[in-house]
């Protein structure tokens, strides 16, 4: 899975950063990125979908940084809308590539879908959540949970 | 060497050098020769045939693409100086072996050169990240309202080895190749140059997640999935392959050297003898250019993808009437999720009224372009509320469709008919290269398209062996489409060429003609629909007493396209103003029998009232598809 990863790496990105003062998520993903960061339901995606994933910049060396969360991160970039949507419901292939990306093990997807869909308004407080807010609630929603902590770590 | 000849040691090398000689290189002009007109190669070059002669020419436009001077022109030169190239000391990203790796493969093969491991860390790289284990030809359907798009698109996706069935699919690779336009050329600009060339056309490499964000989600197009079954050999060579392409710049041009055609050539490539590329002559449909794939037992199988709007249609049908009427609520904004009628539906089939509603909102963001403002707090009130309730029932998805775009009618078609107009018979010979019109057996098109190019319909009088061109018909897009609560779209047509019209001598000249026009459709049942269209006509000719004359008008018609027979009937009126003011009226009645999906009867009946003569034309015959 991570050779996948990588492959979308390639489209541009290399490093981002996580969970260290200084080198927030929002601080460095959407550097690059023609205007605000995609909004959960931003009124159109028109002509304009991914162009960000291009967009985003080198530049965190010194921080902590996790491949999956990265890969995460990138991926709720272009999905962001999808992904909230699968996670209202508990279900759906977004959800599911989102615990791939993750590295959630077989036996831990009911649950991590279950947690996802429980705490959505966590995840997305309001409809002006941007993406990088979201994947930074996520990663500290799994932290709080003994089982899935080893995910984000 | 002759001072040697005796001594027992000489035959045996003299052996060991004529086992090198026949094994490797020093070859016989004549073998580099035959191999330059091996298919593989030329379809490694992208060679073609010239029109004239038994030259070969490269559809490459990149010099960066040939090791050769002359490579353009000379399979043979090309061949020459790649074997002088791969046979080069060194290695790294800049040798030849590196840069051409499907080349090298073959050519070892072919000339039975040593098999030896060469360094070339970009392309490994590259293999390692795309992690191909199979490859996937992805057809992009047609989609209503956009002409360009009734042609469809293909792309390869590259699956990697199965760990999480659909999961996995969505991070992907994709490989597709695709006019390179400027973002500020405008559609007429980008007809042109597509047509007639000027286009550069590049690869590109993108995951699967944004091929369906583009297309099952902004244009609405369902995707077809075809997984080919080719051996891990021959997946290596198509990367190998794909690799050596990679931002060459081959000319693009829409009706032969599409996407579609390109990636024929990868899968030649990838199994020397498939051909697939012959199968072109004038145009590369991407829905023909799947079945040619298909014919040639390339699948292994497939797989539907249905676009949002597919499935945002298929949920609402899914849900009983009277909480339909909710979910028209709960978008308009009439009803708040909270309200006492959403909240006192017991939760799993409010859940799926709150999943249907939000797609439906979601899709009505994208094609209507509703307001942020709007569309934002709305949603997210839906994924809340929706968010709440575990125990649901989800909605089904979309059933696959019984027939795939690729096992519709073929595209060309050939009528032969005969009839009679006014006082005259004639038997008339029509021929349509392209594509689809609402006549056609309707399975694997979308309802109520048509689009038409270049259609010629000659007539031959029988009452003095008259040959006349009836009507040649450049292009002709028409797209019914039905409205109801929850969808509306415009129904609209445009056409132009030339056509037989009757002017005030009661003769029928052949006149330059440009029309149009645009309404609405509504559907009794599924598979019929009523249709209201105003419409404008433009006709030229110096047989017109100005030169010229135009027509608002109004056409009201009835659509059915059934399995077995699809109808069209209805009255069209035009008021012609500019040279002497007139009416034509016309009621108009047309059939196809579809009695096999390559063969059908047609046939056709129109009244018209024009210049205060009556005239009745009716015609009978034959459609074949092929």
């Amino acid at each position: 899975m991570k050779k996948l990863i990588a492959g979308a790496m390639l489209l541009g990105a290399s490093s981002l950063a996580f969970a260290q003062p200084g080198c927030g998520v929002g601080a460095m993903i959407w550097k690059g990125q023609s205007g605000i960061a995609p909004h959960v339901l931003a009124a159109t995606t028109n002509g304009t979908f991914g162009n960000q994933t291009f967009g985003m910049t080198t530049g965190t060396l010194g921080c902590n940084t996790n491949e999956s969360v990265k890969s995460m991160a990138m991926y709720m970039d272009s999905n962001i809308d999808k992904i909230a949507r699968d996670m209202s419901r508990g279900e759906g292939e977004n959800l599911d590539t989102l615990a791939v990306l993750l590295n959630v093990e077989q036996n831990d997807r009911a649950a991590f879908r279950q947690l996802l869909q429980d705490n959505f308004a966590t995840v997305f407080p309001s409809s002006d959540t941007t993406s990088d807010e979201a994947v930074s609630a996520i990663v500290a929603l799994l932290e709080s949970h003994a089982s899935f902590s080893k995910y984000v770590a | 060497m002759h001072r040697h000849l005796a001594s027992g040691r000489v035959p045996r090398l003299f052996l060991a050098l004529l086992a090198l000689a026949l094994t490797c290189p020093i070859l016989a002009n004549e073998q580099l020769k035959n191999l330059a007109q091996d298919p593989a190669w030329l379809t490694l070059g992208h060679y073609r045939p010239d029109t004239l002669g038994s030259s070969y020419t490269s559809q490459a436009d990149d010099p960066g693409f040939f090791l050769s001077a002359g490579g353009k022109t000379s399979p043979y030169a090309e061949l020459v100086a790649t074997l002088d190239a791969i046979r080069k000391s060194g290695a790294g990203d800049r040798h030849a072996r590196c840069r051409f790796p499907a080349r090298d493969r073959w050519l070892r093969e072919q000339l039975d050169l040593p098999q030896t491991q060469v360094s070339c860390p970009a392309f490994e790289q590259w293999e390692e990240t795309l992690n191909t284990e199979t490859v996937t030809l992805v057809f992009a359907a047609s989609y209503l309202n956009s002409p360009s798009s009734m042609f469809g698109h293909t792309f390869i996706r590259l699956d990697p080895p199965k760990v999480d069935e659909q999961a996995d699919l969505l991070l992907a690779s994709t490989i597709s190749y695709a006019a390179d336009a400027a973002a500020h050329d405008s559609e007429i600009m980008f007809a042109y140059r597509g047509i007639f060339g000027g286009y550069p056309g590049i690869t590109t490499i993108q995951p699967y997640y944004e091929k369906i964000r583009l297309y099952s989600d902004i244009e609405n197009r369902d995707l077809w999935e075809y997984r080919l079954n080719l051996t891990p050999e021959e997946t290596g060579m198509l990367l190998a392959h794909a690799w050596e392409i990679r931002g060459k710049n081959f000319d693009y041009y829409f009706f032969d050297e599409n996407c579609a055609y390109r990636l024929l050539a990868l899968i030649d490539v990838a199994r020397p003898g498939t051909h697939l590329l012959d199968e072109v002559s004038t145009h590369a449909i991407p829905s023909d250019t799947v079945r040619w794939v298909v014919d040639h037992d390339l699948v292994a199988s497939v797989h539907y993808r249905p676009s949002s709007a597919t499935v945002v249609e298929h949920y609402i049908d899914q849900l009983p009437p009277d909480h339909r009427t909710l979910a028209a609520d709960l978008a308009s904004g009439d009803l708040s999720v909270n309200a006492e009628a959403i909240q006192s539906v017991p939760p799993k089939e409010r859940a799926r009224i709150l999943d249907a509603t939000y797609d439906y909102v979601r899709y009505q963001t994208q094609e209507e372009g509703w307001s942020r403002e709007r569309a934002a707090p709305l949603s997210y009130d839906l994924l809340r509320a929706r968010s709440r309730i575990e125990q649901s029932a989800p909605l089904a998805p979309p059933p696959e469709p019984a027939v795939r775009d690729d096992q519709g009618h073929a595209t060309f078609r050939a009528s032969l008919l005969g009839g009679r107009q006014g006082e005259r018979n004639f038997t008339q010979l029509t021929l349509r290269p392209a594509y689809h019109d609402v006549l056609d057996p309707p399975e694997g098109y979308r309802r109520g398209a048509q689009l038409q190019f270049l259609r010629l319909d000659t007539r031959l009088y029988t009452d003095n062996q008259e040959f006349q061109v009836e009507q040649l018909t450049g292009v002709e897009i028409r797209s019914l489409s039905v409205r109801d609560r929850f969808f509306s779209p415009l129904s609209w047509q445009v056409g132009f060429g030339g056509r037989r019209s009757e002017i005030e001598s009661d003769q029928r000249i052949f006149t330059p003609y440009l029309d149009g026009g645009a309404g609405f459709g509504w559907a009794p049942t599924p598979q019929s629909q009523l249709f209201a269209m105003a419409t404008a006509d433009l006709e030229i000719d110096n047989d017109l007493p100005k030169g010229y004359d135009a027509a608002p008008g109004a056409d009201l018609g009835w659509l059915y396209q059934g399995h077995l027979v699809s109808i069209i009937g209805g009255i069209k009126t035009k008021a012609w103003f500019v040279g002497d003011e007139h009416r034509e009226d016309t009621a108009y009645a047309e059939l196809n029998w579809h009695i096999t999906r390559d063969f059908g009867l047609s046939a056709g009946w129109e009244r018209q009232h024009h210049f205060d003569r009556y005239e009745t034309a009716w015609q009978i015959g034959l459609n074949a598809y092929f």
